[in-house]
């Protein structure tokens, strides 16, 4: 189920850029140009953006604002990446984050 | 290095506010903020703000975020974003980052309004994903589109938890409960019988015991707590949410005050860690102003006044102004701030219980505890009367500094007088047309167009309606008394839509007589 709001009643219809893929753990996915990552991915039901490095518990959006870090991704091979604040971009590959890596690359490291 | 007569660090109300009164001065301004975008949190506030006309009160957030923006424009204030100031230093220096690098700037005056950040509670799964800040559910469907979940629960029932919690509401959210573990609601009456009337329970007294689920939220579990604040067992309720929202308050971001050597208090008043500063917003450090949340939580009308004030005073300590024109125009803008420092939630009466508002009337315990108020109690007020044909209910019962429904009258029905923080009452010589610019003008959504006999036992109610898909005449549904419970059947008979009412829509169905004072919110089936 989509979590996107189609008709708010006091902004209307949500402005948007062009629908652009993206690839997720691999997969195709769609959301919009310009509009955070982690919008796209909460959008298609996304809700853990990685899994901590010592105890690997999952953690999704929190702050939404670019202060916690909760929602740092692997994004296009760089780790960190403040999803709730990074623009969508055509293209883009966002891999979910293991500690500091994404799994291919942790694979790789052991 | 470059050097500017003043530099702001933050873009929202306070920052923009203060930016645009030193250009007016003559100076050259840059702000810097970390954000992608200006205007700081005033894009989320879909609300009507509170105050008076001069306070931009029925405005919504959003729009006076834009007049804003439109101002610094025109005057040519340099906005510099994806700029985060890491560091104030001695002789008024800053590094910021922008892109990769570093850069350095000085300035002759700095004013600092850099707002606050969400407070934390801490419970067995809180680190879950679903587990989420109220500004972070703000941020996703108010400016991102996104619902922050299908079923939520609310933790705080402050003005924050009591506004986000109706947003999502309008978002298309379910809110499953309002739980607070303090034993009475933090904000405003107004905003909790909002949410009340939809349906929304209020839990006081009661907070999370543990989110649950484990890839992320699936329920959460939440007990009742003693007077301190212990769990009572055998209390606990549990919900099956995807999201608990956390609305508990928010702290000072004042580190680079910290940092760069101002003399700060320790003030759970103004919510933590503040500079201590002089009326103007000046700290200890000569030339550096403070102005907004900052120095101290409040909300973005009074943000925008300090922020004036301070540019104004950052002009002055340069000399772009004399003392006297300094003067001048501080005891106009304190007036306005004052004005909103009225009132039962004034900072002084933080923490404090009110028995009884201003004109002795007693407050409600209901309001306090379950978010509305009783068909028996809403009878004292004097917004509220009986009269033959169409007439405004204003069931307005806390002192708040608002006025917008005495001026939203055309025909003079609606008195507050020159305090505005007075209950509106209703002055029963004047004749309400049933225009409903009142039921559209309140911020509080609590004014109702009552008409107690139609005709053949039946009487309508007109009440303020923000939600989609907006009912159709002659539909059918259920009418919800305050608490939100089924109390009749009722039938729409008009929906008004004006630019004016800036989407309050109105919305008049037709129940029994005697459920006239009872019927306050319409489900459609």
């Amino acid at each position: 189920m989509s979590s996107r709001i189609e008709n708010h009643p006091i902004l209307g219809k949500p402005e948007t850029g062009r629908k652009v893929s993206f690839t997720y753990d691999g997969k195709k996915y769609y959301g919009f140009e310009g509009e955070p990552i982690a919008a796209a991915l909460k959008a298609s039901g996304v809700m853990v953006h990685r899994y901590t490095q010592k105890e690997h518990r999952p953690r999704g959006i929190f702050c939404a604002i670019g202060r916690c870090t909760d929602c740092v991704m692997v994004v296009n091979g760089k780790p960190n990446i403040r999803t709730c604040v990074t623009p969508l971009e055509e293209g883009m590959t966002v891999e979910t984050q293991y500690g500091v890596s994404s799994i291919m690359q942790k694979r790789k490291a052991e | 290095m470059k050097r500017y007569d003043l530099i702001v660090v933050g873009a929202g109300p306070s920052g923009l506010s203060a930016a645009i009164e030193a250009a007016k001065c003559g100076m050259e301004v840059i702000v810097f903020d970390e954000n992608k975008k200006p205007g700081g949190q005033l894009f989320k506030q879909i609300h009507k703000f509170f105050g008076s006309k001069e306070h931009k009160a029925k405005i919504r957030g959003f729009r006076i975020g834009q007049d804003l923006l439109r101002e610094a424009d025109s005057l040519g204030v340099h906005v510099q974003l994806d700029a985060t100031v890491m560091g104030m230093y001695m002789d008024k220096e800053i590094t910021v980052r922008i892109g990769d690098g570093i850069q350095h700037y000085k300035g002759d005056s700095i004013i600092i309004a850099t707002g606050a950040s969400e407070n934390m509670v801490t419970f067995p799964g809180w680190t879950l994903p679903g587990v989420i800040g109220a500004g972070a559910a703000q941020t996703m469907m108010n400016l991102h589109g996104i619902k922050p979940g299908n079923r939520v629960l609310m933790l705080g029932t402050g003005n924050v938890g009591l506004v986000v919690s109706y947003q999502l509401l309008q978002a298309g959210c379910q809110v499953a409960a309002l739980v607070d573990a303090a034993p009475r609601i933090g904000g405003y009456g107004v905003h909790a019988s909002k949410v009340s009337r939809c349906g929304v329970p209020f839990y006081l007294s009661h907070t999370i015991v543990k989110a649950e689920g484990n890839d992320c939220v699936t329920g959460v579990t939440i007990a009742q707590v003693d007077e301190q604040f212990k769990f009572i067992p055998g209390t606990e309720k549990h919900f099956d949410v995807d999201t608990i929202c956390i609305a508990v308050g928010l702290s000072p971001m004042s580190q680079l005050l910290k940092m760069a050597g101002c003399k700060m208090e320790d003030n759970p008043r103004k919510g933590g860690q503040v500079p201590l500063c002089d009326k103007y917003g000046e700290t200890s450090l000569k030339g550096v102003f403070v102005a907004g949340d900052v120095s101290g939580i409040e909300e973005a009308s009074s943000a925008m006044i300090e922020g004036r004030i301070s540019g104004i005073a950052a002009a002055c300590s340069l000399g772009y102004i004399t003392g006297s024109r300094l003067e001048e125009k501080y005891q106009e803008h304190h007036k306005a701030l004052n004005g909103l420092r009225q009132g039962m939630f004034a900072p002084e009466n933080r923490g404090k219980i009110l028995k009884k508002t201003e004109e002795g009337i007693d407050i409600s315990e209901s309001l306090l505890q379950k978010g509305y108020l009783t068909a028996d109690e809403i009878e004292k007020y004097p917004g509220v009367t009986h009269q033959k044909g169409i007439h405004p209910v204003m069931e307005c019962s806390q002192n708040i500094p608002c006025n917008p429904c005495q001026d939203a009258c055309p025909k003079k029905c609606i008195k507050i007088g020159e305090n505005i923080t007075s209950l509106p009452a209703i002055d029963e010589k004047a004749q309400c047309v049933g225009c409903g610019m009142c039921v559209a003008a309140c911020s509080g959504q609590a004014i109702f167009l009552v008409d107690e006999d139609i005709g053949d036992g039946f009487a309508s109610v007109t009440l303020p309606y923000e939600f989609l898909p907006l009912p159709q005449k002659g539909d059918m549904g259920t009418a919800l008394d305050r608490s939100g419970r089924p109390c009749c059947q009722a039938e729409v008979l008009n929906i008004k839509s004006l630019p004016a009412f800036d989407h309050t829509n109105l919305l008049t169905i037709k129940v029994p007589a005697e459920m006239a004072m009872n019927a306050r919110f319409f489900k459609q089936i």
